[in-house]
C-alpha cells in the first residue's frame, strides 16, 4: 500500500485537455456505418413488405392506396422505431437505409412520423441480380 | 471613523458580503478543481468560465419549495440553518485580516481568540448532528450519528495540532501567533507535520471525501441532509462553503503567517493563501474513496493523535532549542 | 436498538428499482430481505407473439449492459433448433463482440464500484478509457449499447483491415489503463480499506447458493461456461479462467481486472486468427417442434435462455435465466453482519442487473400488507376472461 498512488495522474491532468465533450456547443462525429433513423428510397421499393414482417416495434405500415395504379403509403413511426436496422437487412432491393442523426427527439410524437407516397418501383432483387 | 470601520468590517469586508461572495468563489474553485483533476470541464456556461454557477445554484435553491417533515421540530428545524451560518460568520469576524491592532486587543481580535475560533468550528459539527436528529429521517439519525463519531475522532488532533504553532509563538491570539511567524519565516518548516494533520482534520470536518461519511450519498441518501430542501438547504450549502473558508482562512493564519499588509495587500495575501490551503483540500479530496466511520476512528486515534503528540513535543522541544 | 432501513426501490445507490430492507442494530447489518418484482416487464410473453428475427431484438433489450449476451444466448438456441451451422468467420465476430463486452462491462463495473465507495476519480477516469471500447464497438456494429449484430445463421456486420487494425491499436491503450488501474486499485489505502475483507462469501457458500460469475470465481472456484461447456471458438482460443482467494469484493475486483487482460488477449488472438469466407447464412422462418437450453458467459456470470418452438414462426416460450438472479441468494448471506455503509458495495459487488432478472411480481395488498405470487395458471385465465369474444389486434394501439 502506498500513500497518494494516485496525485501523479491528477496532477498531470490538471493542465491538460478535458477527455469531456462540451456536447451542445460541439459535437462528435458519428462513425460510418452508424444506426440512425431509418428512410426509404420510394424509386426502388418493391412493396414485398419484408420490412414490415420484421420489424421488431411494428413501426412499419405500408398500406395500399390505389392497388390498380400500384400507389402506396409507407409510413415509418420514429417514435416506436428502435434502431436495429433489420428493414435494412431485410430488404431486397437497397430500398430502405439508414441516416446518420441521432438529435431525433421531438416534442410531439406526431412529428416524427415520416410518409411515403410512391409507384412500386420495378426492381429486381439483390438475390436474384446476383444469380 | 471607528464605526464607519466596524460597519465595513461587519457588512463589507471581511463579513456578509465579502465572505458571501468569496465562498461562492471557493465553491467554483474547489469544483473546478475537483473536475479538472478528472479530467472533465467543471462548470463553463454560467458567467466567465462558470463563475457565477455557484450564485446560480444558491438562488435556484432559494427559488425551490421547502418542505418541512410533519413529524419534525419544525421550530428546530427551520431555526438551525440560520444558526449555523450566523456562527459560520462570527467564526469569521475573528480571523485577523484587517482592522485589528497588534498591540491593542478588541473585540476582533483577543488573547485566546484561537480558542473562540476553534470552537466556533466545532459548533456547526452539532447544528449537523440536530439537524439530522430533527428530521426524523432514517437516514438523517444514521447520518447524525456519523456526525458525532467522526467528531469524537478528529477534534482531538486538530487542536493538538492547531495549538502547536501557538504554542512556539508563545500567544493564544491569533494576530500574534501570525506576526511572530512573519517575523521567523524559519520556524514555519517546524510546524509541517501539524499542517498535514490539520488539512487532514479540517478535510473531516468539512466532510468531504475521504470523510463525507455523514451524507454518504451511495449509502445513506442525503444524510443529515436528506430532508432539506429549498432554502434552508441552500443556506446549509452557503454554510459549508463558509466553513471551508473560515478553516483555510485559520490554517493559513496559523502556519502560513497570516495576511499581512493593509486592506488591500492583505486581500490578496488572504486569497492567494487561502486558496493554497483548499488546493490541497481538493487534492485530497479527488485522491481517495469514502473510508468507513469505524475507520475513521481508528485512524485518527493510531495516527493522527499521536503524530498530533508528537509535533507538539517538537514544537516544546524547539522552543526550548530558540530560548 | 434494531430498526429496518428501506434501501430502494429508490435509491441513490441503486441503478435501478429493487427493495432491500436492511433490520440493522446500530451501524451493523443483522438481516437483509431482498423484494423483486418493481421492473418487472413481461418480456418472456411478449416474446412469444413476435417471430425469431423480431425477439432478436427484444433479447437484446432484456440489459443494457450485456446486451450482446441475451442475443448469443437467444441466436445460439435458435440455431440449434433450426439446426443451422453459422461460419467461422460470423462465429469470429460474434465472439470478438462478446470479449469487447466484456471488457466494457468490467471497466463500467470498476468505476461503479469506485463509485460506490466515494472514489469519484477512480469512477471519471475508469469510465473516460470505456469511451475507447465504446467507440470500437460503435464503429463496428453501428451502435454504443445495442449492437445488434448477431442474426439467426451469424452476424449481420462484417470487418474490414481498418477496423482491425483501429481495435489492435486501441487494445495497447487499454492494457496500458489497465494495467494502471490495477496498480491504483490494489494499492491506494482508503480504497482497499473498503473493499479487502468486505462481504465475505465462502466457497461452499458460494457454490450451496449457486453464485455465478466473477462472484464465484472471486471465492476460489475456476467455475467458467466458456470453459466447461465451450460455445462460439472459445474451444480453439487459448485463455484462462481468472480466480482470486480473497472470497471479499476486493476478490471480485481483481478477478474483473485479471478477465480484462484475458478478454484483451483474446480479442488479439481472434483478430490474428479471422478466417476469410462468408458471415451469416441464409435462416429459415420456421423452426421445427424442439426445445433446447443455451447457456452463455456474460461479464455477470452464466447466462440460461431455454427455447421451446412449436413448428410455427414464434418460439412457444422463451424463458431467461439472467445471472442476477443467481446471484441475489449469495447476496443476502454476504450482506449479514456487514456494516450499512458496506450494503453498495456488497450490493454493486454482484454487478446487478435488476430488471434482467425481474421473472415475477408479488401483489401486495396495500391495506393489508398481505402479499401473494399468482401462478401463471391464474393469470392465462385472468387474461382469457378478459379478451375473451374481443377481436384480436394485431397492431398494438399507441396512446397517440
Amino acid at each position: 500500500m502506498k500513500i497518494g498512488v494516485f496525485i501523479p495522474e491528477l496532477l498531470r491532468h490538471l493542465f491538460k485537455k478535458p477527455a469531456t465533450v462540451d456536447y451542445p456547443f460541439e459535437k462528435l462525429e458519428v462513425p460510418r456505418g452508424f444506426r440512425g433513423s431509418p428512410y426509404l428510397r420510394p424509386e426502388l421499393c418493391i412493396v414485398c413488405r419484408a420490412c414490415e414482417r420484421d420489424c421488431p416495434a411494428e413501426a412499419i405500415e405500408i398500406t395500399a392506396i390505389n392497388e390498380a395504379e400500384k400507389r402506396f403509403r409507407m409510413i415509418i413511426h420514429n417514435d416506436r422505431c428502435i434502431h436495429c436496422a433489420q428493414c435494412v437487412d431485410s430488404c431486397p432491393t437497397e430500398a430502405m437505409l439508414m441516416d446518420d442523426r441521432f438529435e431525433i427527439s421531438d416534442y410531439s410524437r406526431l412529428n416524427l412520423k415520416m410518409e411515403w407516397e410512391y409507384v412500386r418501383a420495378v426492381v429486381k432483387p439483390k438475390s436474384e441480380q446476383k444469380s | 471613523m471607528a464605526t464607519v470601520n466596524t460597519l465595513i468590517y461587519l457588512i463589507i469586508y471581511p463579513g456578509l458580503l465579502f465572505l458571501f461572495l468569496y465562498s461562492t468563489f471557493v465553491e467554483w474553485y474547489d469544483r473546478k478543481l475537483y473536475a479538472r483533476f478528472q479530467n472533465r470541464m467543471g462548470p463553463t456556461h454560467t458567467g466567465k468560465f462558470g463563475l457565477l454557477q455557484p450564485i446560480a445554484d444558491f438562488f435556484k435553491l432559494m427559488a425551490k419549495e421547502d418542505i418541512v417533515p410533519e413529524r419534525a421540530d419544525r421550530k428546530m428545524f427551520s431555526a438551525l440553518p440560520a444558526f449555523g451560518l450566523a456562527i459560520v460568520f462570527t467564526a469569521m469576524l475573528l480571523i485577523p485580516v484587517w482592522n485589528y491592532s497588534l498591540d491593542r486587543p478588541s473585540v476582533i481580535s483577543f488573547s485566546g481568540d484561537i480558542i473562540v475560533v476553534l470552537y466556533l468550528l466545532s459548533l456547526p459539527t452539532f447544528i449537523f448532528f440536530l439537524a439530522g436528529w430533527s428530521s426524523t429521517n432514517l437516514f438523517s439519525i444514521v447520518g447524525g450519528a456519523r456526525v458525532l463519531t467522526m467528531l469524537f475522532g478528529y477534534e482531538v488532533p486538530l487542536f493538538l495540532a492547531v495549538l502547536s504553532p501557538a504554542v512556539l509563538a508563545n500567544s493564544w491570539r491569533l494576530a500574534e501567533i501570525a506576526a511572530f511567524y512573519r517575523q521567523h519565516p524559519a520556524l514555519i518548516p517546524v510546524n509541517l507535520l501539524g499542517f498535514v494533520i490539520a488539512l487532514i482534520c479540517v478535510q473531516a470536518k468539512l466532510e468531504r471525501t475521504p470523510f463525507d461519511i455523514p451524507h454518504a450519498e451511495t449509502e445513506i441518501v442525503g444524510g443529515t441532509f436528506t430532508e432539506y430542501s429549498g432554502k434552508k438547504l441552500a443556506i446549509f450549502r452557503l454554510m459549508m462553503d463558509a466553513e471551508m473558508v473560515v478553516a483555510a482562512g485559520l490554517l493559513a493564519t496559523v502556519f502560513l503567517g497570516g495576511f499581512p499588509g493593509g486592506p488591500l495587500l492583505g486581500l490578496i495575501n488572504f486569497i492567494v493563501k487561502t486558496l493554497f490551503v483548499i488546493f490541497f483540500l481538493a487534492l485530497i479530496r479527488a485522491t481517495t474513496s469514502r473510508i468507513r466511520v469505524d475507520q475513521v476512528v481508528t485512524f485518527s486515534w493510531k495516527y493522527l493523535a499521536p503524530l498530533a503528540v508528537l509535533q507538539l513535543l517538537i514544537t516544546i522541544l524547539v522552543k526550548g532549542l530558540i530560548s | 436498538m434494531k430498526f429496518q432501513i428501506p434501501i430502494g426501490p429508490q435509491h441513490p445507490a441503486l441503478k435501478e428499482p429493487i427493495g432491500l430492507r436492511i433490520t440493522v442494530e446500530g451501524e451493523i447489518i443483522r438481516d437483509a430481505d431482498l423484494r423483486l418484482g418493481y421492473n418487472h416487464r413481461g418480456l418472456e410473453k411478449l416474446a412469444e407473439q413476435k417471430t425469431w428475427i423480431q425477439n432478436i431484438y427484444l433479447a437484446e433489450r432484456i440489459c443494457g449492459i450485456c446486451s450482446h449476451s441475451h442475443t448469443t444466448c437467444y441466436v445460439q438456441g435458435v440455431e440449434k433448433l433450426m439446426e443451422l451451422e453459422p461460419p467461422k468467420r460470423g462465429l469470429y465476430i460474434r465472439t470478438l463482440v462478446a470479449e469487447l463486452e466484456r471488457v466494457h462491462s468490467h471497466l463500467l463495473w470498476l468505476g461503479v464500484a469506485g463509485h460506490e465507495a466515494g472514489f469519484d476519480s477512480f469512477f471519471m477516469y475508469t469510465w473516460r478509457d470505456r469511451e475507447i471500447v465504446m467507440d470500437i464497438l460503435e464503429t463496428i456494429t453501428g451502435n454504443r449499447v445495442h449492437y445488434g449484430i448477431n442474426t439467426i445463421g451469424g452476424v449481420r456486420r462484417d470487418l474490414d483491415e481498418m477496423q482491425v487494425k483501429h481495435i489492435l491499436d486501441s487494445l495497447e491503450i487499454l492494457r496500458k489503463r489497465s494495467e494502471y488501474y490495477r496498480n491504483l486499485g490494489t494499492t491506494e489505502p482508503s480504497f482497499v480499506a473498503r473493499l479487502a475483507g468486505v462481504g465475505y462469501l465462502s466457497p461452499e457458500d458460494a457454490v450451496a447458493l449457486c453464485a455465478v460469475g466473477p462472484t464465484l470465481r472471486a471465492s476460489g472456484i475456476a467455475r467458467d461456461v466458456r470453459k466447461d461447456d465451450p460455445y462460439a471458438v472459445y474451444e480453439e482460443v487459448p485463455f484462462e479462467v481468472c480466480t482470486a482467494d480473497t472470497c471479499d469484493v476486493l476478490g471480485r475486483a481483481v478477478v474483473r481486472i485479471k478477465e480484462l487482460f484475458q478478454s484483451y488477449n483474446i480479442i488479439e488472438y481472434l483478430l490474428k486468427n479471422l478466417p476469410a469466407g462468408p458471415i451469416a447464412v441464409r435462416a429459415p422462418r420456421r423452426a421445427k417442434p424442439n426445445e433446447v437450453v443455451s447457456r452463455y458467459e456474460a461479464p455477470r456470470g452464466e447466462n440460461i435462455h431455454y427455447i421451446k418452438s412449436n413448428g410455427t414462426d414464434k418460439p412457444e416460450r422463451l424463458k431467461v435465466r439472467a445471472p442476477t438472479l443467481a446471484n441475489y441468494a449469495a447476496t443476502i448471506k454476504m450482506l449479514k453482519n456487514g456494516f450499512i455503509a458496506d450494503v453498495p458495495l456488497i450490493f454493486a459487488a454482484i454487478d446487478p442487473c435488476i430488471c434482467c432478472a425481474e421473472r415475477a411480481v408479488s401483489v401486495v395488498d396495500a391495506r393489508s400488507g398481505e402479499e401473494k405470487i399468482i401462478p401463471m395458471n391464474t393469470l392465462k385465465q385472468l387474461s382469457q376472461k378478459i379478451s375473451y369474444g374481443k377481436e384480436k389486434k394485431r397492431v398494438a394501439e399507441w396512446p397517440l
